[in-house]
């Protein structure tokens, strides 16, 4: 494995894993010139540096016991390799301000879009109201145009999340902030259309590496059609469970579940479309004994439906309980068979 | 080889050997102890990072699940850095920095105990939460909200919010202890700029350490308080600002940085003159960039929120890139050094020249983040992980095994074996570029950390594989590390008091030193006193003043 990695490891320099991928927007061709430009300079400093040292460890080995000249230092020589340094720190900082100020330009009429994260999905609002959903298996896609300027507007009601697109080479935290504070802006123009990756960048709880998306980009009169008939189709799902995905329900009022038994497969993810009609916190969460296997977000009613997304698990008697109120009442058996 | 004949012959009073370790008050014996108990961590925190690396090796949940797998990368780097990396230095700095000052003891020999038994408590503390249904899981930087009560219920949090609490408490203890010591216990003829540049690193690190900690413990209590009793501190459900902790973590997560990597360079600038048989290039230079970058560690913080949106970044960009200057006068100073020696390569030489190299690569990588552009594609990518394990690893914990080779005979009268060190240091060189090396490039594909699993179609797999091989490398390492240790005290060859022909003052006592460490001095006219009277007959060698 020693030998692979020691053959690997320059090839990957030569195949060029050390470059950004292909940029996919304006914005992320400056950054990808900036970024070549720094690491030109820092590959500079590399090889210079490395160079001297094997060399000095070759041409200066012991060979006798004579002490060597005793030098303590050279004012001269100093001053230059001071000199030095401060010149690439001074070229850095100046290109990587220009680069910024285009990056961080505004257009006057994006398309705004509003992207919600919260754990561990994400949701993304049309000015016209359309609104996309997801969850971990099913992660949304954010379909945009090519060539015009769009401007996300970012918003989160939980935890903090980021939205990371590798081809767009500019990410932008998510930030839960608190009332009165403008939330994050992100703006961008794709440049070709195709499909691009994306996902949480920050660390956001459990499921953190599921809270995955995917960015389509189409030409202009595409997304048009595609967001019109899109809104006119209603009403929107609340979120796309796969169609294969079993769903239970579950409701709590008067801090009480409506059944103490639920039944689901083993073996396949399943949902439990979970109301609550009051206007108490509640959630459910799911032990096996005092293993903690699945802790849904807190719901506060009145009236208010969510659908908890539970990992496959093995047959067998679990417990499914009210985190906030763990009471016999609020305490079930989860059948898995 | 040695030229000095000193016998000190101080006797401490006679105890049984268990108590006599745990009621001791020697800055040397409390230093084993620091370094014993960091060592334990290390293998601890070390063996999560094996499940970390197995999990990751292909994709798919094969090993673990999520919430352990967070669990395990939660404790793997609050362990490393704050029960491994910061003590380990606590733990050489308090044995060889009395010795180098030329004094009995440290200054406070009590509230040293004190400092180094908080350690061990605050670790468990920190661990305990293994045993309380799922330790903290919320990455070593515990972000808000995701750390507050609704988002990260159970006592792990608390557990590990109260055991860094404990140990920050101990290191500012230890701080003021060794600021003290420096300044107050030099012995005569020790002027400041004839401390060996070990001692000036670690004067810097406790300096930062007694500005920077208390900042963190404000917050830890803080989100104690928000967790606990109701305090809106971070909590923005509650009017409170997630970004304040982002700054009083970082206001002191910086500085931490250099507080971990300023001892590592000082051990460097220690061993690289005594194995070149030359003075180190520039020492005033040296000091002042050691001086300069603690100064600049404090105005730096915010470039890890350059993504938050609420930074100032051109402030932020330019104050980072500074910091290359002084560091980049170090790595100068340090070839400067090399350059006409007489170099020769024991094991604790190669792995100050494996920091050298590795630490540049830490340094480029961090430039390359100091530009906000480049940052926000980078920021929270597996670059990030590899940058920091260059500076943490390839820099600091290389430091620390040089340091173990160069100061066992030091400590134990005994050299550890060189073949069994040179296979040690050649395993660790490779596994550690295989496991970090490649996450660069995972990064710059944009493979975000912290996650457990990744898809299959992404095209970092054969990354992926690679480094955790590198992970399993790195621990097979450790293999002939540890046989050595065990092997040297058993049996291992004596080399009396000075086998390094060594520079600074520690190698003027016997190996080990008695209680108090020395009968007498020899002259302190320059900063390499030893190297002064091992060539006392000789005019030219003499500093100024020479008796």
């Amino acid at each position: 494995m020693t030998r692979l990695a020691a053959v690997c490891l320059p090839a990957f320099l030569l195949t060029g894993c050390l470059f950004p991928p292909e940029p996919m927007t304006t914005q992320a061709e400056e950054v990808r010139t900036l970024f070549l430009i720094i690491f030109g300079l820092g590959a500079l400093v590399f090889v210079g540096v490395e160079g001297f040292l094997i060399y000095a460890v070759f041409r200066y080995r012991r060979r006798d016991d004579r002490l060597p000249e005793q030098h303590h230092g050279n004012r001269k020589v100093e001053i230059v390799w001071t000199v030095i340094p401060t010149v690439i720190v001074l070229i850095l900082f100046v290109t990587s301000m220009f680069t910024l100020g285009d990056i961080s330009a505004r257009s006057d009429n994006p398309i705004r879009i509003e992207v919600e994260g919260q754990q561990f999905s994400w949701t993304f609002r049309y000015a016209n109201g359309y609104t996309v959903s997801g969850n971990p298996l099913a992660p949304p896609v954010l379909v945009v145009p090519v060539g015009e300027p769009v401007r996300l507007s970012l918003v989160s009601g939980d935890v903090i999340h980021s939205f990371f697109v590798p081809a767009f080479l500019v990410k932008k935290d998510v930030v839960p902030f608190g009332q009165g504070q403008t939330p994050n802006e992100l703006e961008f123009t794709v440049t070709a259309p195709g499909t691009y990756r994306g996902q949480c960048a920050e660390l956001c709880g459990t499921l953190h590496a599921d809270m995955t998306f995917a960015v389509q980009a189409m030409d202009p009169t595409d997304f048009e059609a595609w967001l019109a008939t899109a809104a006119s189709a209603t009403p929107t799902p609340v979120a796309s469970i796969p169609p294969d995905v079993p769903v239970v329900e579950l409701t709590a009022d008067n801090i009480e579940f409506s059944v103490d038994e639920l039944e689901v497969p083993a073996g396949k993810p399943f949902v439990i479309r979970f109301t609550n009609a009051e206007g108490v916190d509640h959630n459910v969460s799911i032990y096996d004994g005092d293993t903690n296997l699945f802790t849904g977000s807190k719901v506060t009613g009145p009236d208010v439906t969510v659908d908890y997304l539970v990992e496959a698990l093995d047959p067998g008697e679990y417990t499914f309980i009210c985190d906030f109120h763990p009471i016999p009442a609020m305490t079930g058996t989860l059948n898995v068979h | 080889m040695a030229t000095t004949t000193l016998t000190p012959g101080a006797k401490a009073y006679e105890r049984s050997w268990v108590l006599d370790w745990l009621t001791t008050v020697d800055h040397k014996k409390i230093g084993v102890l620091y370094i014993a108990n960091a060592f334990a961590f290390f293998f601890f925190a070390g063996l999560l990072a094996l499940v970390i690396r197995t999990e990751l090796a292909v994709p798919g949940l094969q090993f673990v699940d999520e919430s352990t797998f967070n669990q395990a990368f939660t404790m793997h780097g609050t362990l490393m850095i704050f029960l491994f990396i910061v003590p380990v230095f606590s733990g050489f700095a308090n044995y060889v920095v009395p010795l180098m000052l030329g004094a009995p003891d440290m200054a406070f020999p009590r509230i040293n105990a004190l400092s180094f038994w908080m350690l061990p408590l605050g670790g468990l503390l920190i661990v305990s939460g293994y045993l309380v249904g799922g330790a903290a899981a919320s990455g070593w930087t515990g972000y808000n909200p995701l750390t507050q009560e609704q988002f990260s219920p159970g006592d792990g949090t608390d557990l590990w919010l109260m055991g860094l609490a404990v140990v920050g408490t101990a290191s500012i203890l230890g701080s003021v202890n060794f600021l003290t010591t420096i300044f107050k216990m030099r012995a005569p003829g020790m002027t400041l700029f004839r401390m060996p540049i070990f001692v000036w690193t670690v004067l810097v690190t406790q300096a930062l350490i007694l500005l920077a900690t208390p900042v963190l413990t404000a917050g830890l209590i803080a989100l104690f308080i928000d967790r606990n009793y109701g305090g809106s501190f971070f909590n923005p459900s509650v009017g409170g600002d997630p970004i304040l902790w982002q700054h009083l973590f970082w206001f002191f997560g910086h500085p931490e940085v250099y507080i971990v990597v300023l001892p590592a360079l000082g051990v460097v600038s220690e061993i690289l003159p005594v194995f070149s048989r030359k003075p180190l290039f520039g020492y005033a230079a040296f000091v002042w960039a050691t001086i300069a970058i603690g100064l600049l560690s404090f105005s730096v913080w915010a470039h890890h929120m350059f993504t938050t949106g609420v930074v100032f970044l051109p402030f932020f960009t330019f104050m980072t890139a500074l910091i290359a200057i002084p560091t980049g006068v170090k790595m100068f100073n340090w070839l400067a050094t090399l350059w006409r020696g007489s170099l020769v390569f024991t094991t604790a030489m190669l792995f100050a020249l494996g920091l050298i190299s590795m630490f540049l690569i830490g340094g480029i990588s961090g430039v390359m983040l100091a530009a906000a552009p480049v940052d926000f594609h980078l920021q929270d990518t597996y670059f990030v992980v590899a940058h920091l394990h260059y500076v943490f690893f390839g820099g600091a914990a290389m430091g620390v095994f040089a340091s173990a080779y160069y100061w066992f005979p030091k400590m134990t009268g005994r050299r550890l074996n060189e073949t069994l060190g040179k296979i040690h240091f050649g395993m660790l060189f490779v596994g550690f570029n295989a496991a970090f090396f490649v996450q660069h490039s995972l990064g710059i594909q944009g493979m975000p950390r912290r996650i457990a699993d990744y898809a299959a179609d992404a095209g970092w797999t054969e990354m992926n594989l690679i480094s955790t091989a590198g992970a399993f490398l790195i621990a097979a390492s450790m293999v002939p590390f540890v046989v050595n240790v065990v092997t040297t005290l058993l049996n291992g060859e004596k080399v009396g008091d000075d086998p390094w022909e060594g520079n600074t003052l520690e190698w003027a006592t016997t190996s080990p030193p008695p209680t108090y460490n020395f009968d007498r001095l020899p002259p302190i006219r320059s900063e390499r006193p030893v190297f002064d009277l091992r060539h006392k007959d000789d005019a030219d060698l003499h500093p100024e003043g020479y008796p």
